[in-house]
C-alpha cells in the first residue's frame, strides 16, 4: 500500500487483533479490533487518545502481555504467529530482532549500573561478544546516537545523565543487536519540548540509517507528522484510519482524525488571526464498555446518521488511498466539526494592570558549607528565580513559557503566595501583597485563585465535589452551607458537569471532569486573576481543548484575568495576549503575544519555536537546536543567562556582561534581553 | 440527601444520616472482612472477646473472689469446667470476670496514644522547620527507652491505677504513632489538594483533620491494630509484674504470675489466661488483617 516499500511480506502483520483483560474489576477491552502492518525501513505512527489501545497493541506484538489477557486475532512477525513462538525463542527474538523504547527513560535504565556496562551487557548477552569488543561497540553505539565523548558518558551513572541523554543511552540499547522492528512508546513525551526536538532529528536520522521497521507510538499529532511515513489512528481499541502522514494530515477521511486535528492549537493563519479551537464533546468510548454493533464514535460524531449506530463499519479504502473504518468517508472534510471561526480579540485599551510583580527573586536552600557550620562555603544556593518583572492587563492573558527549570513554577507560588520570595514587590491593583498566603486577606485570597497541572491530586480523593466547592463558596461568597448548594449547581453547569457531580468522589471522574470541578472552585471565588499552572498538560487533546474553549468564553464573561503557564508554546501561542518567556529564572523576552512570536525574536525564544511540534508534514524544516538542558543554576551568570547554550552568540561580551534591555521595534511593552542589536536579530531571523 | 440540607432541623438531620450511614458502613465492612480467611477467624474471636467485656461477669458460673477451700489446685470437672487455682476459685469465673479491665485498660490506652501520636505527628509535619526537628528529637528521645521501663518508672512512682496504666501506655505508644503519621503527613502536604485547601485561606486544624486526616485512614488503620495488640501485651505484662489490678481481682496476668509455681502440677491455672491473653491478640490481628484485605476486593458484589 506505500510505494517505497511495497515490496516483500510485511515484517509485522496485525490481523483483527483483540486484547481484553480480565481484572476483579471487570472486563478492559483495551484493544477490540486493530488490522496494520509494519514494514522494513518504515516508520508507522500510532496516534490516538489515552485508553485507545495504542501502548497494548505495541506491547502484543512484542509478547508482553500477562497472563490475564487474552488475545484473539492474529500478530504476525515475518509471516510467523507471535503467540505459536515458545517462550525461550521469544526471548530471543525480543533481544536480537525486536527492540522497545519506553517512555520513562529514567526507569529503563538500571539506577546502580554505568551505562556503559548495561549497553555492553547486552551486546554479551545476545552477540557473545566479548568484553573488549562490547566496550568498543558500545562507544560507537553512542556516537550513532549523538552522545560525544562516549568514554566518559559510559562512566556515568544515569543519574548523572540528563533526561534527554538518558533516552540516547536507551535507543542505543535498543539498536545495540540491530533489531529488525524496533517499538517505541511515547519516547519523547517526559522530555522537554527542546530535547524533544533533537532527539526527534535523532529518530528521522536513524530512520534513514538503520533498515528496520519502526512502530511510533504517541498522543502528539505534531511529533508523529515529524517523523512518521505512514500513519494510524486508534479510537477506543480500533484502528479507525491509515494513510500516509500527508494524506492523513491534508486529507483526513475519518471525523475523528478530522477531530483530532482541530484540537490542536496551530500558528496563527496569514492574516494573523488565531482559529478558534473546535472540541470533540464527551469523552473517549470506554475500554470497560461491551462492544456494541455500531460505530464506537457515533455519540461524538458530527456526521453520524442512522446507520452509524445500527451496524458496526469496516475499514473501507477510500478512493485516495486512505484506509477509513467509516460509512460516510466521502462526506468527511475539515469543516464537519464547525467552521473555522476567529477568535475575536477584544480591544484591550492600556489600563492599570491587575497585577504588577517587580524584580520577583528566590533562591532556595542556603549555602552549604565543608563541616555543616563552618569551614568553607562549598555549594550555593539553587537561584530558581532571579530576577522576574511583569504586569497583567484587565481581562487579559498572560502566558509563560519556557523549559523545565526555567521558574515558571515557582513564578507562579510567588504570585499565589504559597512559595516566599526573597526579593521583590507582588501588587493586585494598589495593595501590596504579602509574599505568604497566610497573611493574606480574604478578598486578596479571592481574587487571586490557582489551577494546578494534575487534577487527580488537585481534589481530595476522600471528599466528594460538592466539599471543593461549598468550602469555596462559604469562604468567598460568604453563602451559609444551606445556600451553597444551588449556586454550586450553577458553577458546575457553567463548566459543563449537572448537578449529579455534586455528591461523586473525585476518583469516579475522569482527568478532563477533575479538571472542571477544579476550574468552577476557582470562578467560584470570582477572581479577577487565575493562575493556571500546566492547567491542561496532564490532559488529552480533546478534553485540553474543551477545557481551553472554557477558559476563553469564562474570560470573555467575566473579564477574568489568567496567568497560564505551559511548557506547549502552541497552547500558550493559542491562548495568551501577552507572553513571558522565562530561561534560567530570567526573563528574555517579554511583550504582547504578536510581537514575542514574530522577528524579532530572543534567541532562545526561536529556539522554542523552532523546536515545537507542529501537525503539518510541510512545516518549516529549518530549525534550530539547542544542546544541553537548562544549567543547574548554582553558579551566577556573569553574562547573559543564554550564552552557555546561545546558538547565536556573538563573542566574550555575551560571557561577561548582563544582556541589556531592549525594546523591540513597534511595539513599546515588548522587551528582548539580549546583547544583538534589534535591527541584527530581524536580519539574522527573517 | 437533598431534603435533609434544606430542612429546619438541618444539624440534627446531618447528625443521624452521619451516624446512620457510618453504621452501614460498619456493617457493610464487617460483612466484607467475613469473605477472608483472616476475617472468619478474627472475627468471632474478636466477638467473643467483646462478649466477655460486656458480660463476662454476669455469665460467670461463680463470683470471682468465691473460694472453695475443699477444691484447690482441681482439674478441670463438670463443676469447674477449667478447673481451680490455689485458693479453690473457678478459673473459668476468673477468666470471664477478668476480661473486661484488660480490654478497656488496653482499648483506651491504645486510643489515647492513636491520638496524642497522631495530634503531635500531624501537627509536627506539618508545621516543618526548627518545631518540626525539636518534637521529633524529643519523640526520639522517649522511643530510646524500653516501653515496659517507663511503663514501670511512671507506675511505680505515681502509683499504679487503671488510670494511670491507661496513661502510660498513651504515653508509650505516642512516639511510634507520631512519627508514622508525622511522614505520612510530609508526603501529603506538598499535594495539589493541600495547597488549594491552604490558598482557600483554611485554618491549620482544618487542613490537617478535615483534608489530610481521611488521606490518612489506611496507614492509622494499620497503625491502630498493631497498637492494640501490643498494648495488650502491655498491659498483662503490667498485670504479670503486680502493677495492674490489685489481687484479689482476677486479672490475665497477674493470675499467670500467681500460677506460675504450680505450673507443673496444674498447668490449667497458667494456661488458660495465657490462651485468653493469646486468642484476643490474634484475634485483633487476624480481624484488622481481614478488614485490610477486604478493602482490596472488588467492589461489585459486597452485600
Amino acid at each position: 500500500m506505500n510505494e517505497q516499500s511495497g515490496l516483500g511480506t510485511p515484517l509485522v502483520e496485525i490481523n483483527q487483533l483483540a486484547v481484553t483483560f480480565y481484572t476483579p474489576r471487570g472486563t478492559v477491552r483495551a484493544v477490540r479490533e486493530a488490522s496494520l502492518e509494519v514494514r522494513s525501513g518504515e516508520l508507522v505512527g500510532l496516534v490516538g487518545e489515552s485508553g485507545c489501545g495504542k501502548s497494548t497493541t505495541a506491547f502484543a506484538i512484542m509478547g508482553y502481555l500477562p497472563g490475564t489477557a487474552q488475545v484473539d486475532g492474529s500478530i504476525l512477525f515475518e509471516g510467523q504467529e507471535v503467540s505459536s513462538i515458545s517462550p525461550s525463542e521469544l526471548r530471543k527474538l525480543r533481544g536480537n530482532r525486536m527492540a522497545m523504547v519506553y517512555q520513562d527513560p529514567s526507569t529503563s535504565l538500571n539506577p546502580s549500573m554505568r551505562v556503559g556496562a548495561q549497553v555492553e551487557e547486552v551486546l554479551r548477552e545476545h552477540l557473545g561478544m566479548l568484553s573488549a569488543a562490547a566496550h568498543q561497540r558500545t562507544a560507537e553505539l553512542f556516537e550513532s546516537v549523538g552522545l560525544t565523548d562516549p568514554e566518559r558518558i559510559g562512566r556515568r551513572y544515569p543519574h548523572q545523565l540528563s533526561g534527554g541523554m538518558q533516552q540516547r543511552v536507551v535507543i542505543s540499547m535498543a539498536l545495540a543487536c540491530e533489531p529488525d522492528l524496533l517499538i517505541m512508546d511515547e519516547p519523547t513525551t517526559g522530555l522537554d519540548v527542546t530535547t524533544e526536538a533533537t532527539i526527534l532529528d535523532l529518530i528521522v536520522d536513524l530512520k534513514q540509517r538503520v533498515n528496520a521497521g519502526i512502530l511510533y507510538v504517541s498522543h502528539n499529532l505534531g511529533v508523529i507528522s515529524r517523523v512518521a511515513d505512514r500513519v494510524i489512528v486508534m479510537y477506543a481499541g480500533q484502528t479507525v484510519e491509515q494513510a500516509s502522514v500527508r494524506d492523513l494530515f491534508k486529507n483526513p477521511r475519518h471525523p475523528y482524525t478530522v477531530g483530532l486535528l482541530s484540537c490542536v492549537p496551530k500558528p496563527p493563519r496569514e492574516d494573523g488571526a488565531t482559529v478558534k479551537l473546535s472540541a470533540i464533546p464527551g469523552s473517549v468510548f470506554s475500554a470497560e464498555e461491551e462492544s456494541v454493533e455500531a460505530c464506537l464514535f457515533t455519540s461524538r460524531c458530527p456526521i453520524a446518521q442512522d446507520r452509524c449506530s445500527a451496524e458496526a463499519p469496516d475499514v473501507f479504502l477510500t478512493e485516495d488511498g486512505h484506509q477509513s473504518r467509516c460509512f460516510f468517508s466521502k462526506d468527511v472534510h475539515p469543516g464537519i466539526w464547525g467552521e473555522e471561526k476567529e477568535i475575536d480579540v477584544p480591544d484591550h485599551t492600556p489600563q492599570k494592570p491587575v497585577l504588577t510583580a517587580n524584580s520577583l527573586r528566590r533562591f532556595f536552600g542556603r549555602w552549604q558549607r565543608k563541616f555543616i557550620f563552618f569551614g568553607p562555603r562549598i555549594k550555593p544556593p539553587v537561584r530558581a528565580v532571579t530576577n522576574v518583572d511583569f504586569k497583567i492587563g484587565h481581562g487579559r492573558t498572560l502566558g509563560i513559557v519556557g523549559e523545565s527549570g526555567s521558574g515558571k513554577t515557582t513564578v507562579a507560588g510567588m504570585v499565589v503566595g504559597l512559595t516566599a520570595r526573597d526579593r521583590g514587590e507582588i501588587k493586585l491593583r494598589d495593595e501590596t501583597l504579602s509574599p505568604d498566603v497566610a497573611d493574606r486577606s480574604r478578598k486578596q485570597l479571592a481574587s487571586l485563585r490557582m489551577v494546578f497541572q494534575n487534577p487527580t491530586a488537585s481534589l481530595n480523593p476522600k471528599l466528594a465535589v460538592r466539599h471543593t466547592l461549598y468550602r469555596s463558596l462559604q469562604k468567598f461568597a460568604g453563602l451559609r452551607k444551606s445556600e451553597s448548594r444551588e449556586r454550586a449547581v450553577k458553577l458546575l453547569e457553567a463548566v459543563g458537569l449537572d448537578s449529579t457531580y455534586l455528591d461523586r468522589l473525585p476518583t469516579e471522574l475522569s482527568g478532563g471532569q477533575q479538571q472542571r470541578v477544579a476550574l468552577a472552585g476557582a470562578f467560584a471565588a470570582s477572581p479577577d486573576i487565575i493562575v493556571a499552572d500546566e492547567a491542561v498538560s496532564a490532559l488529552d487533546v480533546s478534553v485540553q481543548a474543551q477545557v481551553l474553549n472554557l477558559l476563553e468564553d469564562h474570560q470573555r464573561s467575566d473579564d477574568t484575568s489568567y496567568i497560564f503557564i505551559s511548557h506547549d508554546l502552541g497552547v500558550v501561542r493559542y491562548i495568551s495576549d501577552d507572553i513571558l518567556v522565562l530561561y534560567a529564572g530570567h526573563v528574555a523576552e517579554v511583550g504582547s503575544a504578536k510581537s514575542v512570536l514574530s522577528a524579532p525574536f530572543h534567541p532562545y525564544t526561536e529556539a522554542l519555536l523552532s523546536a515545537a511540534p507542529v501537525p503539518d508534514p510541510d512545516a518549516d524544516p529549518t530549525r534550530i537546536r539547542l544542546p544541553g538542558s537548562v544549567p543547574t543554576l548554582r553558579e551566577r551568570f556573569e553574562g547573559c543567562f543564554f550564552a552557555g547554550r546561545c546558538p547565536r552568540k556573538i563573542g566574550p561580551i555575551c560571557d561577561n556582561t548582563p544582556p541589556p534591555a531592549q525594546t523591540g521595534p513597534g511595539f513599546s511593552d515588548h522587551i528582548i534581553n539580549c546583547h544583538i542589536p534589534i535591527s541584527d536579530l530581524v536580519q539574522m531571523q527573517q | 440527601m437533598a431534603s435533609v440540607f434544606t430542612s429546619n432541623n438541618s444539624l440534627l438531620g446531618v447528625a443521624s444520616l452521619a451516624v446512620v450511614s457510618g453504621f452501614q458502613k460498619t456493617i457493610r465492612n464487617l460483612k466484607l472482612a467475613l469473605r477472608t480467611t483472616a476475617g472468619r477467624i478474627g472475627l468471632p474471636l474478636v466477638l467473643l472477646h467483646i462478649t466477655l467485656t460486656l458480660f463476662g461477669p454476669a455469665f460467670a458460673p461463680f463470683e470471682a473472689t468465691e473460694l472453695h477451700l475443699d477444691n484447690q489446685l482441681e482439674a478441670p470437672s463438670a463443676r469447674f469446667l477449667l478447673g481451680t487455682d490455689e485458693f479453690g476459685r473457678d478459673i473459668l469465673s476468673r477468666v470471664m470476670t477478668g476480661a473486661r479491665s484488660i480490654i478497656l485498660v488496653s482499648v483506651a490506652g491504645a486510643a489515647l496514644g492513636i491520638s496524642l501520636g497522631t495530634i503531635v505527628g500531624m501537627s509536627s509535619g506539618f508545621r516543618g522547620g526548627r518545631v518540626d526537628e525539636i518534637v521529633m528529637r524529643v519523640m526520639d528521645g522517649l522511643m530510646s527507652f524500653p516501653s515496659l521501663l517507663i511503663a514501670l518508672l511512671v507506675l511505680t512512682s505515681l502509683g499504679s491505677s487503671q488510670i494511670n496504666i491507661v496513661g502510660t501506655i498513651g504515653i508509650v505508644f505516642t512516639p511510634t504513632v507520631s512519627r508514622v503519621m508525622r511522614s505520612i503527613t510530609l508526603s501529603l502536604k506538598t499535594q495539589e489538594f493541600v495547597l488549594s485547601a491552604r490558598l482557600r485561606g483554611e485554618p491549620t486544624a482544618y487542613i490537617i483533620f478535615r483534608e489530610i486526616l481521611p488521606n490518612t485512614i489506611p496507614v492509622l488503620a494499620v497503625e491502630a491494630s498493631v497498637r492494640l495488640s501490643y498494648a495488650i501485651l502491655l498491659a498483662s505484662s503490667l498485670g504479670f509484674l503486680g502493677l495492674g489490678v490489685q489481687p484479689p481481682s482476677p486479672d490475665w496476668g497477674l493470675m499467670i504470675s500467681e500460677s506460675r509455681r504450680f505450673i507443673t502440677v496444674a498447668p490449667w491455672v497458667a494456661l488458660t489466661p495465657a490462651v485468653a491473653v493469646a486468642s484476643l491478640v490474634v484475634g485483633v490481628n487476624l480481624f484488622t488483617d481481614g478488614l485490610r484485605q477486604a478493602q482490596g476486593l472488588p467492589k461489585g458484589d459486597t452485600l
